[in-house]
């Protein structure tokens, strides 16, 4: 009897010890989903996570990509059955809507004594709150600008347009043959909206007003731009990634896009000559807001998911990845030294200060709808500015008072 | 266990065999159906969602999309998208299928060719479409210039009415085969004797077309006619991918109409509601077909 009670004993030590050893080595699994489709975006994100791993042995941080269209709806269907991540990288415009469905945590609290938090730009921090509360942090940003064709424009000597007369003179006189003088994505979605809001806002709109003078401005600008033959009508289908493409083809003379296609720009067409301004000025100067930020899940994680986002928010750790993003830091001490040998990158930081968020508000999605439906109705003639500009604002005013 | 021995010698086993289908159906064919008219009913926006207790408002979803002012126009489109095609489908199908019926040197080996456009994943051909109908580099519009038949550019996908006739001509050329191969099916099963005999009594072609074939074929046009508006009344991706329901919803469908108000604009409910009205439709067509399968049994 003696004997085996001893093995018996050896054994619950052994196991004792196996998975002693097996809790001490046990980690916490965090896991991000994104929507970045270019690899490069996809290694710099993975490079992140591998330095957050390396640095600390009690997280494993691991991402999962997810195709832009299918964001939303695997977000969505995962607040449904509760198989949410606990970091999400959304698209900024989004975080209000899924703060308000209750899916984000609170983190207001927890970051009140984190000194970094009075570096972040106002823009983009404010599209991580609703009613006050924060519900994330930004990752980084971009805004829009005008890229144009330095040897279109000098074939037809014109200077880049200050001012929206001079973008609807100087794209017409580019206009010729098969090469539009001007285009920009109007996609009917949040892609096109977002190509509007810098009119709209430019003429010295909120998000929120469209029915008045300066929002039938807006709409007639761009419905002049296509009526005189100086932007395709094609862009109500085209990406953004489709007008960059017209445009490094010599299709284009001028476009507006963001930073994140100068990396590509500079790849595919070494030998094309162009440049960037900021956008042409209507009543005031204004860009649209884009990148994304750090959401967390609500769950027993926050404070394992805000470990992470507080390293990879970190100067140190920024600096290593943000610019191989093509975008702009949210931080004010990390952009200040961000592209300071490159011409074309400084455009795009200094157009930042004009550069305001989309909303917020948590049924964005249904007012960016009204305001891509109003500009395509100008764009296609199928309603005039005025007829558009009234309809959107009646679907707008609904939703808010509600 | 005597009670249910006797039962089941009574002729009542038949039910036995049926129980695995039906409890398949009842699970994944009727809770999904029953549970989306719940939602419908409820109002699930993103403030609702995940609260446990949704507040039930009756019909106002409903109300609401009739009031909305798209739920009608893409009711209509998706009805004007479903006759052109099956028409234009069901006309081509079969006089393909009548050309094919004749057997002359590599009849079948391009009867199998013409099944491609069946076969080809529904994505594939809308993008291929899109890009074919593109106005300043579609080849569409390239060959169309090149022959000298149009000056400008046709604006195929940008102005509402030639977007819905891209659609259909590009829906039609992916129905065609299905059109073509079921009713070739049927036609092999007149018997040549009969049309031998028809032609020795000097029937024409017409008469042996409209007092032999028609009839013969009656019950397999109406099954090409009901699954050809099945499948066309709820076509999805072919639309989301080709025009999204642009320009300015004129080529909105219930389908993409209910898609993008359930997870592009977060109105769950109302996105169920159009799903619904989808469904009540295709259920009404459902029963006309199975009365017509019930009655041909019936007769035969």
């Amino acid at each position: 009897m003696r004997k085996p009670c001893a093995m018996a004993i050896g054994m619950l030590a052994a196991c004792a010890i196996l998975s002693g050893g097996a809790f001490a080595q046990a980690k916490q699994t965090v896991t991000i989903w994104n929507y970045w489709e270019t690899p490069k975006h996809q290694e710099t994100l993975a490079r992140i996570c591998e330095d957050f791993n390396d640095s600390q042995d009690k997280i494993e941080v691991v991402t999962k990509y997810i195709p832009f269209a299918d964001f939303k709806k695997q977000l969505s269907i995962g607040a449904a059955a509760s198989e949410l991540p606990d970091i999400v990288i959304i698209d900024n415009p989004d975080h209000a809507s899924y703060s308000g469905m209750g899916i984000f945590a609170d983190i207001t609290d927890k970051l009140a004594s984190w000194p970094d938090l009075k570096q972040y730009f106002e823009g983009p921090l404010n599209s991580c709150k609703l009613n006050g509360r924060l519900y994330g942090i930004p990752f980084g940003s971009n805004c829009l600008s005008l890229y144009y064709n330095e040897d279109m424009l000098k074939a037809a000597s014109c200077k880049p347009p200050k001012t929206w007369d001079e973008l609807k003179s100087v794209a017409l006189k580019t206009t010729k043959g098969n090469v539009h003088g001007f285009g920009i994505s109007s996609v009917q979605n949040e892609e096109g909206t977002f190509g509007f809001l810098c009119w709209l806002w430019g003429s010295g709109n909120t998000s929120f007003q469209i029915d008045n003078a300066n929002g039938i401005k807006a709409l007639s600008l761009v419905r002049d731009l296509v009526k005189s033959g100086a932007m395709p009508k094609e862009v109500i289908n085209w990406t953004q990634g489709d007008t960059m493409n017209q445009f490094i083809s010599g299709n284009l003379a001028m476009m507006v896009n963001g930073p994140w296609q100068v990396p590509t720009m500079r790849q595919q067409a070494p030998n094309l000559k162009w440049n960037v301004v900021q956008l042409p000025v209507g009543n005031k100067p204004a860009s649209d807001l884009g990148g994304e930020n750090f959401g967390v899940v609500k769950g027993d994680k926050v404070d394992e998911a805000l470990a992470f986002i507080k390293f990879a928010a970190s100067p140190a750790e920024m600096k290593t990845y943000i610019n191989d993003f093509g975008y702009i830091a949210s931080r004010k001490d990390v952009a200040a030294t961000q592209f300071t040998d490159d011409a074309v990158m400084k455009v795009f930081a200094a157009q930042m200060a004009f550069a305001q968020p989309r909303g917020p508000h948590p049924r964005w999605p249904e007012i960016s709808d009204a305001l891509s439906l109003a500009m395509n109705e100008s764009i296609t003639g199928i309603a005039t500015p005025e007829a558009a500009a009234a309809k959107a604002q009646k679907t707008i005013d609904a939703i808010l008072k509600q | 266990m005597n009670l249910i021995k006797r039962y089941f010698s009574n002729g009542n086993i038949g039910y036995l065999f049926v129980l695995p289908a039906a409890v398949y159906m009842l699970l994944l064919v009727g809770y999904p159906i029953v549970s989306n008219f719940i939602l419908s009913f409820q109002d699930v926006t993103v403030t609702t969602l995940n609260k446990l207790q949704k507040p039930f408002v009756g019909f106002r979803n409903y109300r609401l999309l009739l009031g909305d002012g798209v739920l009608q126009p893409s009711l209509a489109n998706t009805f004007v998208f479903t006759l052109c095609c099956i028409v234009l489908q069901f006309i081509i199908g079969f006089a393909l299928a009548l050309y094919f019926n004749r057997s002359f040197s590599f009849s079948k080996p391009i009867r199998g060719l013409l099944m491609i456009p069946w076969m080809i994943p529904m994505t594939v051909t809308a993008l291929m479409f899109k890009f074919m109908f593109s106005s300043n580099v579609g080849i569409v519009n390239q060959f169309l210039q090149a022959c000298g038949l149009i000056g400008q550019p046709i604006e195929w996908l940008l102005q509402p009415r030639l977007a819905m006739l891209s659609l259909v001509i590009a829906n039609t050329w992916i129905g065609i085969p299905f059109n073509m191969i079921l009713i070739s099916t049927g036609l092999t099963t007149i018997p040549a004797d009969l049309m031998e005999a028809a032609s020795i009594d000097g029937a024409s072609a017409r008469q042996s077309f409209f007092h032999i074939i028609l009839p013969m074929l009656k019950p397999v046009i109406e099954s090409v006619l009901i699954l050809g508006f099945i499948y066309t009344f709820k076509v999805f991706d072919l639309v989301f991918v080709m025009t999204n329901g642009g320009p300015v919803n004129t080529t909105q469908l219930l389908s993409t109409y209910s898609y993008k108000l359930s997870f592009t604009l977060f109105k769950y409910s109302q996105g169920a509601a159009t799903a619904n009205i989808l469904f009540l439709i295709l259920f009404a067509v459902s029963i006309v077909y199975l009365k017509f399968v019930y009655d041909d049994g019936k007769a035969a």
